[in-house]
């Protein structure tokens, strides 16, 4: 066999693995009700915040801890704790991205990604904020 | 009916949509007119023709971006561009970031520096010029009509930046729109905070120079398979290709710098998708680079300089599609917003696939055939195979940050992982390793084959320089991450090998070093992001009582500090103090004095103060920025994460809570407010009658008490106790701005004993920031990489345009 062809067999072969291991590490959106069903294990969520019940960061008591309720696209709502520190404008966000996984009947995620409608509302406009707990 | 508006500028939008139509019609005909001169036998008047049509089109876009300035300088806000991206209170300096804001700035800019480009190879272009200049026109034909916004048969084409704010679809109808002088009265949405910023105005042109500068080697590419030039195109290419990877390095680079200090990423690279996109390129042009030196060589690789060169310009394409059409929406913080081109990009990108897959199909049974093969012991081979890691490194990227896109194509619904940051390490850093390996050797090994024992006697050298480094770190900076080992031996490898032959080979004669500067840059590069990186410490850890690792193991985070107004905490060998905030314009500052402990931990000395900021926009709304202290061995980064920032300006009034206390003292007892120790030093009767309006016959004694804070701070209160006939007055003092206030109350002789009531401000009730602060050990390595590598491949260039223009001659 010439060198050219091991060559490119193992070009071959990395690719493939760099493609098994995108799809391993992968993460998943799911609905609340998914994330439910296998709890412990790390999902992706997006959902709106419920802007009627309460949101609670009291950094005094934790810095680290943040709580808020999030209704996901089938209508479902939990308790989302967020361990971090709140992001500024929370209450303006129209969507949130979470990351993280059930325990205990709370969705707890290490991190959120939130979209923001300008004051301005045309529909078109976005200010995504990330903010990352670890 | 039709409104009859007031105080509206029209002329000079329509300037620039006869600019616009002079721009598009320009490039199409230069495309038409260079690609009949490229033909055999072709009359001279069409690369005349090609010419006059191109410059046609430079000069009208410069005309377009000059008219976009004029409007945005003079405010005119029934543009909606200028609406959009600009205001009167933002601060001029920043109409640059204004102008490349939006897409059709953007695109303006890549244009722009397209035709500067392309002016400059036309110069020295000789037997290339139309071949090239096709291609090159060509894809300023794509790039005008991204601003056309005109309808072709219901389909929008492009987004045109001289339309009407009314004349907006998002704006049709609303009540402004009914205002005849309505003009006059508006203000515009103005910048977005995040982008305000010095780096912003540096690093969009050279990103954009990057971007538009590996069209050069793509036009040259494409010629040489059209031409049948096979192993011709790659010397004159070279210096474009050469100038394609600094200038786009230093962009991608440039955006990492104003990631870590503008950016609340807490660190110089995030993988962000945005940041990907723009690495990409860079990586297979680089491969590029390196293969299109190899035409001299037995076996020139000529397939795999075909495309890397093409897959570099498609990956440019591919990224501006990623970052522009909206696909990544729910991934990446700074990705554009769609502007309904989504499509055309497609046409874009998916146009000169085919273009490169064609010209090689064509050729293939013509591109002349490998009768041997390169030798392990040669350069070429391992150069061979550091291009193809750079490819596989590339690909991987672009694979993960594609899930947007293949879940958009095949209707998936996976997420990006779930570790972004260890998923990209755990293929990066051993294939960065690899190639730093490859780039220590390289310059060891000859072209055809190398002899085993000069080759060990020459790198023995820097293999014992690496070895002995790599263990004095990982011992000195306890690095217990095996797969770190890896990565910072091969870059203090890469970098001693090339050391040793700039200073053997070369004998240190810099003009000659070019290559041998570049790759010491690079492999810094590597060393000061790991190094910086994996030994980044957070020194803000969360020293509030509440236990959240009760919660669950997984969860415990505590990077992030809460900061009472004048409170005092311990942070790595740092003391912190928050000493409040103040306003300037938009921004909120946020006051942190860094004290620091001295060896023996008793005393302690004022080091620095950090003003990290957050920016109140109210159309934007509020960015955090972090302010960093730069050492020469590490920096010291602080990021406020939250804030109540009405109370931090003051705007709600404090909650006086306050705690009172009474203590009986003796002279020399001592009693503890919640940040110092206070000690009655002595009872005082010598007291300035005048200054508390005393009679002669009143009996005054005041109480010293020195209170000695955390910090080792000195004060003194003077609380009063006067006796005036059977009346009894107390004059009390205050410490510490007010909060804490001393009443001295009572005397009893008896025992000695003087009554003091002490009076607190519940200290939880005040202004507080919550702040994370992270040491970034070394990052200057990184950062004289950069400049290094900057320098070595200018010196690369400056080399091969020598070479080129003497075999000329």
């Amino acid at each position: 066999m010439k060198k050219t062809h091991i060559i490119g067999i193992i070009v071959i072969a990395l690719a493939i693995g760099a493609i098994i291991s995108t799809i391993n590490d992968a993460g998943t959106y799911v609905t609340f009700s998914r994330a439910r069903e296998h709890p412990n294990t790390e999902f992706t969520v997006i959902g709106e915040l419920n802007k009627a019940k309460e949101i609670t960061y009291e950094p005094e008591i934790d810095a680290n801890l943040f709580s808020f309720y999030v209704t996901d696209k089938d209508g479902t709502e939990e308790k989302i704790v967020f361990h971090g520190t709140k992001p500024q404008d929370f209450e303006r966000s129209e969507q949130i991205t979470m990351q993280g996984k059930m325990v205990n009947n709370t969705f707890i995620c290490n991190k959120i990604l939130m979209k923001c409608p300008s004051k301005y509302n045309d529909g078109s406009e976005e200010v995504s904020i990330e903010a990352s707990g670890s | 009916m039709e409104m009859e508006y007031i105080g509206e500028h029209l002329w000079p939008g329509i300037v620039g949509n006869i600019f616009l139509a002079f721009s598009f019609a320009g490039a199409l005909l230069a495309t038409f007119s260079f690609y009949h001169a490229a033909k055999k036998d072709a009359e001279p008047g069409w690369e005349q023709l090609g010419k006059l049509a191109f410059n046609v089109h430079s000069a009208s876009v410069v005309g377009i971006i000059a008219t976009m300035f004029f409007l945005l300088t003079n405010h005119y806000f029934e543009y909606n561009y200028v609406w959009q991206h600009s205001n009167t209170i933002m601060p001029m300096r920043y109409i640059l970031a204004c102008f490349w804001e939006g897409q059709e700035g953007s695109f303006l800019l890549w244009t722009l520096w397209i035709i500067i480009l392309a002016q400059i190879f036309m110069r020295g272009a000789k037997s290339w010029l139309n071949s090239n200049m096709t291609v090159i026109s060509s894809v300023q034909v794509f790039l005008a009509s991204m601003l056309l916004g005109v309808y072709v048969l219901d389909f929008k084409l492009g987004s045109n930046p001289f339309i009407l704010l009314r004349e907006h679809p998002d704006m049709i109808s609303l009540p402004f729109t009914k205002v005849a002088d309505y003009a006059s009265k508006i203000d515009g949405k103005g910048l977005n905070p995040l982008l305000q910023n010095y780096w912003m105005i540096i690093h969009p042109p050279t990103l954009f120079l990057g971007f538009a500068s590996t069209l050069i080697p793509f036009s040259y590419a494409i010629s040489g398979f059209w031409k049948g030039r096979f192993n011709e195109w790659q010397k004159p290419a070279l210096p474009w290709a050469y100038f394609g990877v600094m200038v786009l390095g230093t962009g991608v680079l440039m955006g990492g710098i104003w990631a870590y200090e503008a950016l609340s990423f807490g660190g110089f690279w995030a993988w962000d998708p945005v940041e990907n996109a723009s690495l990409v390129p860079w990586l297979t042009l680089v491969g590029a680079a390196h293969m299109m030196l190899l035409t001299k060589v037995k076996v020139p690789p000529i397939k795999l300089s075909y495309v890397l060169v093409t897959i570099t310009f498609i990956y440019v394409l591919y990224s501006t599609y990623l970052t522009r059409s909206g696909v990544l929406g729910d991934t990446s913080v700074h990705a554009f917003t769609s502007l309904g081109i989504s499509l055309q990009l497609q046409v874009f990108l998916g146009f000169f696939i085919l273009v490169a897959i064609v010209a090689m199909a064509w050729n293939w049974k013509r591109i002349p055939k490998q009768k041997e093969e390169e030798r392990l012991s040669s350069r070429e081979f391992w150069m061979l195979v550091g291009s193809l890691l750079l490819f596989i490194s590339a690909f991987q990227i672009i694979y993960t940050t594609s899930i947007p896109v293949t879940n958009y194509i095949f209707g998936l619904e996976q997420a990006p992982p779930n570790d972004p940051i260890a998923h990209y390490n755990s293929w990066q850093i051993p294939l960065s390793a690899i190639i730093a390996v490859l780039i220590a050797i390289g310059q060891f090994l000859k072209y055809k084959s190398t002899k085993a024992r000069d080759f060990a006697k020459k790198i023995s050298l820097s293999l014992l320089v690496a070895v002995t480094l790599s263990a004095l770190i990982i011992w000195g900076m306890e690095m217990y991450t095996y797969y770190h080992w890896l990565l910072l031996f091969a870059s203090l490898f890469a970098i001693a090998a090339n050391m040793d032959y700039f200073i053997r080979v070369l004998k240190g004669r810099v003009l000659k070093a070019g290559a041998s500067l570049a790759h010491i840059g690079f492999a810094m590069i590597l060393l000061g992001a790991l190094i910086s990186t994996s030994n980044s410490k957070v020194i803000s850890a969360n020293s509030s009582g509440t236990d959240i690792t009760a919660l669950g193991p997984d969860f415990s985070n505590k990077e992030n500090i809460m900061l009472g107004l004048n409170d005092t905490l311990l942070m790595g060998e740092y003391m912190v103090v928050y000493k409040g905030a103040e306003k300037k314009g938009i921004n909120l500052y946020f006051n942190i004095d860094y004290y620091q402990l001295s060896k023996t931990g008793t005393g302690l000395k004022y080091a620095f103060t950090l003003k990290p900021i957050v920016q109140m926009n109210a159309t934007m709304g509020n960015v955090a920025e972090p302010d960093t202290r730069h050492f020469l061995l590490k920096d010291i980064y602080t990021h406020i994460t939250y804030a109540d920032l009405e109370r931090a300006q003051g705007l709600t009034p404090e909650d006086r809570e306050l705690e009172s206390s009474d203590h009986l003292l003796g002279v020399g007892d001592t009693i503890f407010s919640s940040k110092s120790i206070i000690t009655l030093e002595k009872l005082d009767t010598h007291i300035d009658i005048s200054k508390f309006d005393l009679k002669d016959s009143d009996l005054a004694v005041g109480a010293i008490l020195k209170s000695v804070d955390i910090l080792g701070e000195v004060k003194t209160a003077k609380p009063i106790y006067i006796i005036r006939g059977r009346e009894v007055y107390t004059y009390p003092d205050t410490l510490d701005g007010g909060n804490l206030i001393f009443y001295f109350d009572h005397i009893d002789p008896a025992k000695g004993q003087v009554n003091i009531r002490m009076t607190e401000l519940a200290p939880m009730k005040k202004d507080f920031v919550i702040l994370k602060a992270i040491v970034f050990p070394y990052i200057n390595v990184l950062w004289s990489g950069i400049i290094i590598m900057f320098l070595g491949t200018a010196i690369a260039i400056r080399n091969r345009v020598r070479v080129n223009s003497a075999g000329k001659s």
